[in-house]
């Protein structure tokens, strides 16, 4: 089978440090993948450029099939490339209805019927199923005309996935979806991706493994920029270098 | 007093006009934009031109004005503005003021640079209870209003609006929608372009028209986007009025103190709300 993504090379530097070096990541279709690895090891990076936020330093990204290392973020979402932030991105200027809304206006011109100038007839005609369905999939459907800035972190990190849904994406890159939630949520987010994971490939950046070993089917564990070492969790978490590397570090992050 | 206050609506009014566009400006795309200057000046000399064309006719020479800007200000934001996205805001402001240099010239060289005198287009004057007011004056007052609301529901209520509202609050997030914000940008710098246009138009007839006459009112401007809130529209909306009516207040008492009113105002502004970029 082909790579949906894959990198070769890739790499990021910021003035004197390296935050990306020479990663070759892949990723099939359908495939669901978690990254773990310490603070500063260069995770969110490596989705920035994945996402087209930073031009690489080196490196070339290919998504299904394309080189898309210069092309423009919006472009590579047209592509289907859903991403979500480490701290949640969305709209507080906005109804949780017009975030969605915005979300699908990109399949405007699919559609002949909404070449529309008003807001009010594109809620009735764009794919007003499709974003109905993701608000109901996120348990977010009574919240549909609440103003963005009323919803409690929880909720807009469900909106945020709504609308990475609602792309229709081939791939969807949660950074640290779980952070900052409490179980209850954290329930409710892992519930999710279990319900949505047939239909598009995953990456799923976590700093808690233990949450989603169950769910992911191939572990890359990144330092200092590097991929240190991927491939079946349950191996990955055994090898001893990730050993000393991650748990050396949770260790101490646990008795402080 | 009532005097004073139609002439602060009126001097609010065009300001309001003007600071829109840069407003959004810096609001979507972080750029100082002093090519703002150039778009006001050169609806003024459209108008000049055009005025004598159609002798007696102000509203059409008005609306060919505005309407000529449009595709400059596509050249502008084609050619130059859009190399500036992602730049240092010290860059942006360099290559922009740039352009208004060159616009200035420009103008030097096509108009000369005598003033011309433009006179009030309406020229009638209303009469209530022993007080005459200058219709035209009114009218200015009155297109900013119908502006306002037009622009009110512009924002609120088409897809262009609400984009442009999503990328005021973060730009990225809308390219993560896989919107072009660049592209919706475009459109919005042409209308803040075409209503600096038309402030300068409006004003040209009360005013007097110079090649320079852009640059001292666009720092008015800025100062009414600092006050109103960088890419907030209904903050500029009142703070254009509200420093219009300083202006005209202050320059009833001290007719050479009306600007830098503005700017103390600004500066306290400032020090209660320093602006974070
Ligand atoms: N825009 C930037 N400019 C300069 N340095 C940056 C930038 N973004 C990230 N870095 C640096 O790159 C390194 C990797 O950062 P990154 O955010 O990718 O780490 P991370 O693995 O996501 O960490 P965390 O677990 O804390 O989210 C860090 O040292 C960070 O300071
Ligand atoms: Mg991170």
């Amino acid at each position: 089978m082909s790579d949906l993504i894959s990198t070769q090379d890739l790499t990021k530097r910021f003035d004197g440090l390296v935050a990306v070096n020479q990663v070759n990541f892949s990723l099939q279709e359908g495939q669901v993948a978690g990254i773990i690895g310490p603070n500063g090891s260069g995770k969110t990076t490596l989705f920035n450029l994945l996402s087209g936020f930073f031009p690489p330093s080196a490196g070339r990204i290919t998504f299904c099939g394309k080189d898309i290392t210069k092309i423009p973020p919006h472009k590579r979402v047209g592509m289907g490339m859903a991403r979500t932030f480490q701290l949640v991105s969305v709209f507080d200027s906005l109804t949780v209805w017009e975030n969605l809304v915005l979300s699908t206006i990109r399949f405007k011109r699919d559609q002949q019927s909404v070449q529309s100038f008003f807001f009010a007839p594109a809620r009735k005609r764009i794919v007003v199923d499709d974003c109905l369905k993701s608000l109901e999939l996120v348990g977010l459907e009574k919240k549909a005309s609440a103003r963005t800035s009323e919803l409690s972190y929880g909720e807009k990190r469900m909106l945020e996935i709504a609308i990475g849904l609602s792309l229709k994406p081939r791939v969807l890159l949660l950074d640290e979806p779980l952070s900052g939630l409490s179980d209850h949520e954290i329930g409710g987010v892992l519930d999710l991706i279990h319900r949505v994971k047939k239909n598009f490939a995953l990456v799923i950046i976590e700093h808690k493994i233990s949450k989603i070993v169950s769910v992911v089917k191939k572990l890359s564990v990144m330092n200092e920029g590097k991929i240190l070492c991927e491939g079946d969790p349950e191996q990955v978490l055994r090898d001893p270098a990730v050993r000393e590397c991650y748990w050396g570090k949770e260790e101490e992050n646990c008795s402080t | 007093m009532i005097h004073t206050i139609v002439y602060g609506f009126t001097i609010g009014a065009i300001l309001y006009f003007i600071a829109i566009g840069l407003s959004l400006t810096f609001g979507m795309m972080r750029v100082i934009n002093f090519a703002h200057t150039l778009t006001y000046t050169l609806g003024v000399y459209m108008l000049v031109s055009l005025g004598a064309l159609f002798k007696g006719y102000f509203v059409i020479a008005a609306m060919i004005a505005v309407v000529v800007v449009i595709p400059i200000s596509y050249l502008i934001e084609r050619c130059i503005i859009r190399r500036l996205y992602g730049e240092s805001l010290d860059h942006t402001f360099i290559a922009t003021f740039a352009i208004a240099l060159i616009g200035v010239d420009t103008i030097k060289w096509i108009w000369g640079v005598l003033p011309y005198p433009l006179s009030d287009p309406i020229g009638e004057y209303l009469t209530i209870g022993g007080l005459t007011l200058p219709i035209y004056r009114i009218v200015i007052v009155m297109i900013a209003i119908l502006l306002f609301i037009g622009l009110e529901f512009f924002f609120r209520k088409s897809i262009v609006g609400k984009i442009v509202v999503a990328a005021l609050e973060d730009r990225d997030g809308v390219g993560c929608l896989g919107i072009d914000v660049d592209h919706y940008f475009s459109i919005v710098f042409m209308m803040g372009s075409a209503l600096a246009a038309l402030g300068g138009v409006l004003y040209a007839p009360i005013s007097s028209v110079h090649p320079y006459m852009g640059l001292s009112i666009l720092l008015l401007c800025f100062a009414v986007v600092i006050v109103g809130g960088m890419g907030n529209l209904r903050g500029t909306f009142v703070s254009a009025l509200a420093l219009g009516m300083i202006m005209a207040v202050t320059a009833r008492y001290w007719s050479q103190g009306a600007e830098t009113m503005v700017f103390i105002v600004m500066a306290i502004v400032l020090i209660f709300r320093p602006i974070d970029i």
